[in-house]
């Protein structure tokens, strides 16, 4: 298939440009969570967007709106979804529970509460609940126009915040006891960025599934933190990471014909991530096993010497 | 026995398998790497089904738990280079595998008796529907027996290696100076942990045994203060949330394994809500420290 009679298609073009807004806004916001140490909140946070999902559809389902509506749904998985990092975080903070634990929990019962209300709904007649079940394994080719449209605009607005915030983000994130000192609120500047964070999680999860949204999240920071040693560098080039590694991935797995679009894009941002591991200037495998070697010789060449000067 | 006795033995025995394990998991801070393991094994399934075309051969929990301890072993090895910082090893390296997975089902092996929901979800009552029997009378579903044989071989290895474990799980470093070899232990318990996964997936489902495995642990740590009070809480907490999950979900008419993990989450907040409150109370009844600066756990 060539790129224009790809382009030219309707479908295919939604699932590109779809997929690529996930890819930047989740790079770029991952960052931070990646920078903090916490890139595994976003797994917490792509599990309980699924009860959040469905207790939007059911809310509006009794109100008698359109369930399937992405706003509706995107307000419910937000909610939720920030419910589940605050609690992972709550936890730590009020008993001897370690964050690694406090998320396991969070993740499996928030996941758990999200199976029984599908089961609910499977149950009952609900109009409009035939894709409810694409948040589990994502689905980018149902993508509709209306969708993008939502997903781009909210993870914008994420974007736009976090460039507003840039000065508190960037202190909280690599010095956050300075940043207490200098009178910013922690815990203020803490929930705006986990929320952006979760939307940046949320806007994916119906397109690429809940199990991969990590990668989306997670990938792409750890790829450009080994080319570059800014912020700014770094949150800009992950962006651009996780657009390419979406476009090229979702393009693969349509060219390819019947293969689902969300697992070619992740196993694409794992190749990227390979190379910089190996070939990144500064610090990759590469470079540290050549001056590891450089070194041995310089040593080596120093003993003979001194040997051959006595 | 009746399907109803069979399945609910089943529920409890899978969970009692899961959690014991699960003690050592919460208290070395592994948990999230039980999720990543947990996902990481569909490649491991669908694989070994090429080779063995049967999805209840024991070799095939054997390849899975394989493809879960390369997590453990990938995410380690990533986290020693230095390059990555952080929790992000583990996530790098799950969803890779969970896609290879994902793909190997939906692209050459469509035929595949398996179906991905399944897998992420479990049914435990799909699971027990094969009953074994003696003779003419059923003496319970034969995948009770499967995950009676994981409890024992669980309880066997912690019983071997118990005073090891405790060591590494403390004081790796008083451990090592000991001649204990941790890196030996570490691998092979995170082995035994990946073939309970593996085994407990047919029943639970991936993201659910999460929550057998690290919910009743972590309830039980806190409000216990020595190892083995730990133990025993967690496996008394496994069995009665087990049964009371089942019994919830068999009301109410809902996924079991569900139920399970949605009655073990609100028991923990029970758990976390009351020692909260008899802290606050010893706080204000003027003791000097708080229960959470309370000697750590031995």
């Amino acid at each position: 298939m060539t790129p224009a009679e790809f382009l030219g298609d309707h479908t295919f073009r939604m699932v590109l440009l779809g997929t690529m807004a996930i890819g930047v806004v989740s790079g770029a916001l991952g960052s931070f969570a990646y920078l903090r140490k916490q890139s595994l909140i976003s797994d917490v946070i792509s599990h309980a967007a699924l009860p959040g999902a469905l207790i939007a559809f059911l809310v509006a389902a009794a109100l008698g709106w359109d369930g399937r509506s992405m706003p509706v749904l995107i307000i419910g998985a937000v909610v939720v979804g920030t419910l589940a990092a605050l609690f992972a975080n709550g936890t730590t903070r009020v008993s001897k529970i370690r964050i690694d634990t406090a998320m396991a929990v969070s993740l499996s019962v928030f996941f758990g509460l999200g199976m029984l209300l599908m089961r609910v709904i499977a149950n009952g007649s609900f109009p409009g609940k035939g894709g409810i079940q694409d948040y589990l394994f994502g689905n980018a080719s149902v993508m509709t126009v209306a969708d993008l449209v939502t997903s781009i605009s909210v993870g914008g607005i994420a974007l736009a915040v976090m460039l507003v915030m840039w000065k508190e983000f960037t202190l909280r994130t690599l010095d956050p006891d300075h940043a207490s000192v200098l009178g910013f609120g922690a815990r203020t500047i803490d929930a705006v960025m986990f929320a952006t964070i979760v939307v940046a999680v949320v806007i994916g999860v119906k397109a690429v599934g809940l199990v991969l949204m990590v990668a989306f999240v997670v990938t792409p920071p750890a790829a450009a933190r080994q080319w570059t040693r800014t912020l700014p560098g770094m949150v800009a080039l992950s962006g651009a990471i996780g657009g390419v590694g979406s476009g090229v991935g979702a393009y693969v797995s349509i060219a390819l014909g019947n293969i689902p679009t969300g697992p070619v894009i992740v196993l694409t941002l794992f190749a990227i991530l390979v190379i910089s591991l190996v070939a990144s200037p500064r610090r990759s495998l590469v470079t540290s096993a050549l001056a590891r070697r450089r070194a041995r010789a310089a040593v080596t060449r120093e003993l003979a010497m001194e040997e051959g000067s006595r | 026995m009746s399907f109803v006795v069979g399945t609910a033995l089943l529920a409890v025995v899978t969970a009692l398998a899961c959690a014991l394990p699960g003690t050592f998991i919460v208290l070395r801070r592994s948990s999230m790497l039980v999720d990543a393991i947990s996902h990481a094994v569909l490649p491991g399934i669908v694989l070994g089904y090429v080779v063995t075309r049967d999805l209840d051969s024991p070799l095939l929990i054997v390849g899975a738990a394989l493809a879960g301890l390369l997590v453990v072993l990938g995410s380690e090895w990533l986290t020693r280079t230095g390059l990555i910082a952080g929790d992000a090893p583990q996530g790098l390296i799950f969803p890779a595998l969970f896609s290879v997975g994902v793909i190997l089902v939906s692209a050459s092996f469509a035929n595949v008796h398996l179906d991905t929901h399944a897998v992420l979800v479990g049914d435990l009552n799909l699971a027990a529907w094969d009953q074994l029997t003696v003779g003419t009378v059923s003496i319970g579903p034969t995948y009770l027996y499967v995950m009676l044989g994981m409890l024992a071989l669980n309880v066997g290895v912690i019983a071997v290696l118990y005073s090891r474990l405790k060591a590494t799980t403390f004081d790796p470093q008083f451990a090592a100076s000991q001649g204990i070899r941790t890196g030996l232990v570490n691998t092979a318990f995170m082995f035994l942990v990946s073939l309970t996964v593996t085994a407990a997936f047919n029943a639970a489902g991936a993201i659910l045994v999460l929550a057998l495995v690290t919910v009743p642990p972590a309830t039980a740590y806190l409000v216990s203060r020595t190892l083995p009070a730990m133990l025993v809480l967690t496996v008394t907490i496994a069995a009665v949330g087990a049964l009371a999950g089942f019994w919830l979900a068999y009301v109410l008419d809902a996924a079991t394994s569900a139920g399970m993990a949605v009655l073990f989450g609100v028991l923990f907040c029970v758990v976390l809500g009351a020692t909260r409150l008899t802290q606050r109370r010893r706080v204000r009844a003027g003791a000097t420290a708080p229960a959470r600066q309370a000697a750590p756990l031995r």
